[in-house]
């Protein structure tokens, strides 16, 4: 069979419509921000390299900055969107081969109590290390 | 005791820009959300397009977004309805081409529906062949309906409304959608033919199928029968993948 045609664009900005939607959605929604958050992470990652190009001195100057406060801080977004997402992940590969599926809403609370923590302990790390 | 329901509703015609409408309509206080919409055409606009046909959540006809959210207006009360609120806001049901007002195209929905090859049934129907079901099929002998695999499908009423909830159906009219890969699951354990099993799974399996999902279950949440097409789409995967692992160690 055919599936019909489109008479209408899509309206993809609902990937992110959350309003009235239950835990679900939101752990769909909260899945799509962190892993677009973490491919935009790779690619800065991936410029911030070139700096070794620059040699020792380039480089060091760089390690300066991201010892200060804000980068720690943005560190720790950083260990929580690989939690959030990485434990995510673990969900829907568990619940996408239908193993626990009615409580998915329990492993997403659980899995990101989960992330939670663990953040918080990096945070931790972070800031005394 | 009759009400006024202030309520805002969805307007759109073909070749001019949709917009809502407000408008005040008198009901009894016991009246359903149907009621209301009705009102509209009847007390305002003989032009105002909605669809109703049963008024008991049996046909699914009548499905739109009410407050923002997929129901049946013919089974919810305006006093809940109403709860908290200044007025009922209506729109049509997402992910559907529009055809005006409070009207969407459901025709490309059952075609997809039909892709399982089957006849939809409820429990309290007949069976596939035609034939009805025996008593003793339907409930056991304390006279509550036996728990079947597939008896949570038979209950689909095809309103849509999963259609409408689903995020992934918001990308791509091409995916099959909820309702559909619930019939296919369905259809999958009622046949007792190998190959036509094997087919409908290979038809779940495919570019558009079950790995579309990607597991939002807004449409088991916003089911008004509680068929649980987001369950259906794990089994049909869990089925898939554990079929591919035995053809992988050549038992398959």
């Amino acid at each position: 069979m055919q599936a019909e045609k489109s008479t209408r664009p899509r309206q993809v900005w609902q990937w992110a419509d959350v309003r009235r939607r239950k835990l679900g959605m939101w752990a769909y929604t909260l899945n799509r921000v962190s892993g677009l958050g973490l491919v935009l992470y790779l690619f800065i990652h991936l410029a911030v390299l070139r700096l070794l190009a620059g040699g020792p001195a380039a480089w060091d100057n760089f390690l300066a900055l991201v010892r200060s406060p804000l980068f720690l801080v943005l560190d720790v977004v950083l260990l929580a969107g690989l939690l959030i997402h990485g434990l995510n992940g673990i969900r829907l590969t568990i619940t996408g081969l239908g193993i626990g599926v009615p409580a998915h809403k329990t492993w997403f609370l659980a899995l990101m109590a989960a992330a939670l923590i663990l953040s918080a302990a990096g945070a931790i790390a972070i800031f005394t290390m | 005791m009759a009400i006024q329901v202030p309520i805002k509703v969805f307007r759109y015609r073909p070749g001019t820009a949709p917009h809502f409408e407000r408008y005040q309509v008198t009901v009894p206080d016991d009246a359903t959300v149907i009621d209301v919409i009705e009102g509209v055409w009847a007390e305002h606009d003989r032009n105002f397009m909605f669809r109703h046909a049963c008024h008991h959540a049996s046909c699914g006809t009548c499905a739109v977004r009410l407050n923002g959210y997929e129901r049946l207006p013919c089974i919810v009360p305006v006093t809940e309805a109403l709860a908290g609120r200044q007025e009922l806001v209506v729109e049509p049901l997402r992910n559907f081409p529009l055809v005006g007002d409070l009207v969407v195209d459901v025709a490309g929905f059952f075609q997809k529906q039909a892709a399982s090859g089957l006849v939809i049934t409820r429990a309290a129907e007949a069976t596939l062949s035609g034939q009805p079901f025996a008593h003793s099929e339907l409930f056991s002998q304390a006279g509550a309906l036996e728990e079947r695999a597939y008896n949570r499908f038979e209950n689909c009423i095809e309103c849509g409304i999963c259609i409408s909830a689903c995020p992934t159906m918001a990308a791509t009219d091409k995916f099959w959608g909820p309702a559909a890969l619930a019939g296919i699951r369905r259809a999958t354990l009622t046949t007792g033919d190998c190959q036509e099993k094997a087919a409908l799974l290979a038809l779940a399996d495919s570019e558009q199928g079950v790995w579309r999902c990607h597991s939002a279950f807004e449409c088991t949440e916003s089911c008004p029968q509680d068929v649980d097409p987001g369950g259906a789409i794990m089994s049909l995967r869990r089925e898939i993948v554990g079929r591919k692992v035995k053809h992988l160690f050549g038992a398959g």
